[in-house]
C-alpha cells in the first residue's frame, strides 16, 4: 500500500512507502492532496510553481517540501498533481509543481510536522516514513 | 505508552511522572485528571510527549498536563511549560501552528424567550456573514503595509478602522495586542497566506455558537461578569489562520537547523527550540506576538460580523453585544510566578491551555480583579460550555493555567465511522440545536462522541482548585466551516 492513514487522536498520521526516495516524495504529496480533498473549479487555470529547498537530511527535506507545497496551495488557491524534478539529492531539491487552480478544499491542513517523521528502509526494502499533519 | 504504575498519585486530581522515569528528564511531569479519565489519557501518546517536554533546557518546576489533554505532535495538546527567562528556550512547537487560537464570549441583553423564534434565521444569517471553510477568504484583502499595521496593533487596528467599539480592547487578554510584535520577523509567505483571511473562521473545530446560560454556580462572580440565567451569549473559537501556521512552520524549520549551535539535542524534532535570548529566539517571539495580534484582530472582525448579523435579525435598535472576555489558548508570554518562594520571570508556553489568573493579579482588569480572570471553556459541538474564574491556587500550582476545552478522545476517522454528518445534524436538531455547516463530513468529525465529557474535564479543574465554576452554557446555534 503506497500510502495509508493511521489512527491519531486529533490530527492525521499518514504512512507513505515507495521504492525510491523521490517516489516517496511524490507519494507523500499525493497522500496530502487526498487528505485535503480539492474542490474543483469550473474553468480551472493550469498552474506551475517552482520550489527550491535545502535541509539537514532527507526526512527534513520531505517535511519542508510538503510545507512549501501547503504554502503555495493556500497563497495561490491551487492544487498540485505532478512534480518535474530539476534537482534532487538527499539534502536539496529544485522542482516544478504542476497543477491547477481550485475553488477550495474540504479539509484544512495547517502544517506537516517533523514529529515521528523518519525516512527508513522497511523490511521489504522500500523507503517508508510517517508524517503527522496538523489539521 | 507509559504504564499507569509509573505515575505517582499526589491527590485525587493530580498525578506525577517522577523525574526518575527517564534519564533525560530535567523536571517531573504533572497531570491533572481523575483516575477514570487517566485510563483514556494513557491510551495515546500524550504523556510520552509530556515527558519529552521535560527535557527542554531551562524548564522550571514541572511540565504540566491538563485534564483535556490529548496526543499532539511535539507537545501534547493541553500542555503548559515554563522556561526560565531569559536563557531558557522558546519552542514554537510549544505554542503550536495555530498561534493564539482562542475563544471570545459575547454577552447579549436578551433572554432565551426573546430569541427563540429567531434561532433558525439567526443561524443562516451568521453563516452568511462570517466567512468559513477552507481556502475561503474574507471580504478584506490587505496590502502588506496595512497587514503590518494589523500585526503591530492587533485589535487596536480593527477598532481604529471601525470594526468595534473603543471599550472592546479592555475586555481581551493583553488588551488584544502584544507589544513585542514585530512584522519584520514575519515572512512574506506568512503575510501572503494571511492577507485575505482576516475576519474568517476557517474550518476544523473552529465555530461561532449561540448559547443559553443554563446554570449559575457562583452568583456573585456571575454578576461581576454580567452573566445571568437564560441569557443569550455567543462564543467565537478561531485563531491566526494561515499566517500563524506559516510563522510556526518557518521558525520550527529554522530552529531545528540551528539547534546544534546552541548544543541542544532533543528526543523529538518538533520540539525544536533556541534560547529566548538568542537572535532566533527573539525573532520567533516577536513573530509569534505579531501572529497573536492577527488572531485577536481576526476575532474582532468576526465580532463585528456577528454584531451585523445581530442587528439584521433583531433590528438596529437591538441592544449591543458586549465582550465578556477573550482568552488565548496557544501562546507564549513572559510572566512572573513564584518558584521556591521567589518571584521569577518565566517564558510561559501554553498549548491547548488557558491562562487562569486569580483574584488580585494586576493583569486582570479592575472590573474582574476581585474575582479572578474569566476562563472560557468551550465544550464539543452540541454539548455544554463553561465560564470559570481563575484562582490563587492556580497561581501557585499551574502557573495560573487551566484546561482549554473538552479534548479529543477519538480520531476523526473513528468519529466518521461512528456517526454520519446528516444523522448527527438531525439528532442535534431534535435537541433544539440549529446547525449551519459547509461540510457534513467535517460535522461528523466534530461529533460529541469524539470528545471527552466536558463536565468531567471541568469537574477536575474545579475540584483541583485551578478554576472555579461560574456558569454553564448550552448551545442553540452552531455555525462551522
Amino acid at each position: 500500500m503506497p500510502h495509508q492513514i493511521l489512527p491519531h487522536t486529533a490530527d492525521v498520521r499518514l504512512l507513505v512507502e515507495n521504492e525510491t526516495v523521490e517516489g516517496l516524495f511524490i507519494e507523500a504529496l499525493q497522500g496530502m492532496t487526498e487528505i485535503m480533498k480539492p474542490i474543483e473549479e469550473i474553468n480551472a487555470r493550469p498552474a506551475s510553481r517552482r520550489i527550491s529547498l535545502k535541509a539537514a537530511d532527507s526526512t527534513a527535506l520531505l517535511v519542508d517540501f510538503l510545507n512549501e507545497v501547503l504554502s503555495m496551495t493556500e497563497i495561490n488557491h491551487e492544487t498540485y498533481t505532478d512534480i518535474v524534478w530539476q534537482h534532487f539529492s538527499e539534502r536539496r531539491l529544485t522542482v516544478k509543481l504542476i497543477g491547477r487552480s481550485v475553488a477550495g478544499f474540504a479539509k484544512n491542513i495547517k502544517a506537516a510536522t517533523y514529529h515521528e517523521a523518519d525516512i527508513r528502509k522497511n523490511p521489504k526494502g522500500n523507503f517508508e516514513t510517517v508524517i503527522i499533519f496538523d489539521i | 505508552m507509559i504504564p499507569k504504575q509509573s505515575l505517582v498519585k499526589i491527590h485525587d486530581w493530580l498525578w506525577e511522572i517522577p523525574k526518575s522515569y527517564r534519564h533525560d528528564m530535567r523536571v517531573p511531569a504533572r497531570v491533572w485528571t481523575s483516575e477514570k479519565m487517566l485510563e483514556d489519557i494513557l491510551g495515546d501518546r500524550s504523556l510520552e510527549q509530556a515527558v519529552n517536554v521535560t527535557t527542554l533546557p531551562g524548564i522550571a518546576k514541572a511540565a504540566l498536563v491538563m485534564p483535556d489533554v490529548h496526543e499532539g505532535y511535539g507537545f501534547p495538546i493541553g500542555g503548559v511549560a515554563a522556561m526560565r527567562w531569559p536563557d531558557g528556550v522558546i519552542s514554537p512547537g510549544g505554542i503550536g501552528y495555530d498561534i493564539n487560537c482562542g475563544v471570545r464570549l459575547l454577552k447579549s441583553e436578551l433572554s432565551f424567550n426573546d430569541v427563540a423564534a429567531h434561532l433558525s434565521s439567526l443561524a443562516r444569517e451568521l453563516y452568511h456573514e462570517v466567512p468559513s471553510g477552507v481556502g475561503r477568504g474574507g471580504t478584506i484583502r490587505l496590502n502588506i503595509i496595512e497587514l503590518d499595521r494589523v500585526l503591530k496593533d492587533g485589535v487596536g487596528w480593527a477598532i481604529k478602522h471601525g470594526y468595534g467599539e473603543d471599550q472592546d480592547a479592555r475586555y481581551l487578554e493583553s488588551s488584544g495586542a502584544l507589544a513585542d510584535a514585530d512584522p519584520s520577523a514575519v515572512s512574506e509567505h506568512a503575510k501572503n497566506r494571511g492577507r485575505d483571511q482576516l475576519g474568517t473562521m476557517g474550518a476544523g473545530n473552529h465555530f461561532v455558537e449561540v448559547d443559553k446560560v443554563t446554570q449559575i454556580f457562583d452568583s456573585s462572580t456571575a454578576k461581576t461578569f454580567g452573566l445571568w440565567q437564560n441569557q443569550i451569549v455567543i462564543l467565537i473559537h478561531c485563531g491566526s489562520r494561515g499566517l500563524g501556521h506559516q510563522v510556526a512552520t518557518d521558525y520550527i524549520r529554522l530552529m531545528q537547523k540551528i539547534m546544534p549551535r546552541y548544543h541542544i539535542s532533543l528526543p523529538d524534532r518538533e520540539l525544536a527550540c533556541t534560547p529566548l535570548s538568542s537572535l532566533e529566539g527573539k525573532n520567533y517571539f516577536n513573530a509569534m506576538a505579531a501572529a497573536a495580534n492577527f488572531a485577536w484582530a481576526n476575532r474582532q472582525l468576526i465580532t463585528h460580523e456577528i454584531r451585523n448579523s445581530w442587528r439584521k435579525e433583531f433590528g438596529a435598535s437591538a441592544s449591543q453585544l458586549s465582550i465578556l472576555y477573550d482568552v488565548a489558548h496557544n501562546i507564549a508570554k513572559i510572566e512572573e510566578h513564584i518558584i521556591d518562594d521567589k518571584p521569577q520571570k518565566l517564558i510561559m508556553h501554553r498549548k491547548g491551555a488557558t491562562r487562569a489568573f486569580g483574584p488580585g493579579h494586576p493583569e486582570v482588569i479592575e472590573e474582574y480583579r476581585a474575582v479572578g480572570q474569566p476562563v472560557i471553556i468551550p465544550g464539543s459541538m452540541g454539548t455544554a460550555s463553561y465560564v470559570l474564574a481563575g484562582t490563587k491556587q492556580a497561581m501557585k500550582e499551574s502557573f495560573g493555567s487551566s484546561c482549554h476545552g473538552a479534548g479529543r478522545r477519538m480520531s476523526r476517522h473513528a468519529a466518521k465511522r461512528a456517526v454520519q454528518g446528516g444523522a448527527l445534524r438531525d439528532q442535534l436538531a431534535k435537541q433544539g440545536i440549529h446547525i449551519q455547516t459547509g461540510s457534513l463530513s467535517g460535522l461528523a468529525e466534530e461529533a460529541p462522541l469524539a470528545y471527552k465529557n466536558i463536565d468531567d474535564v471541568v469537574d477536575v479543574v474545579s475540584k483541583a482548585g485551578l478554576a472555579k465554576k461560574v456558569a454553564r452554557l448550552e448551545p442553540l446555534v452552531v455555525v462551522k466551516g
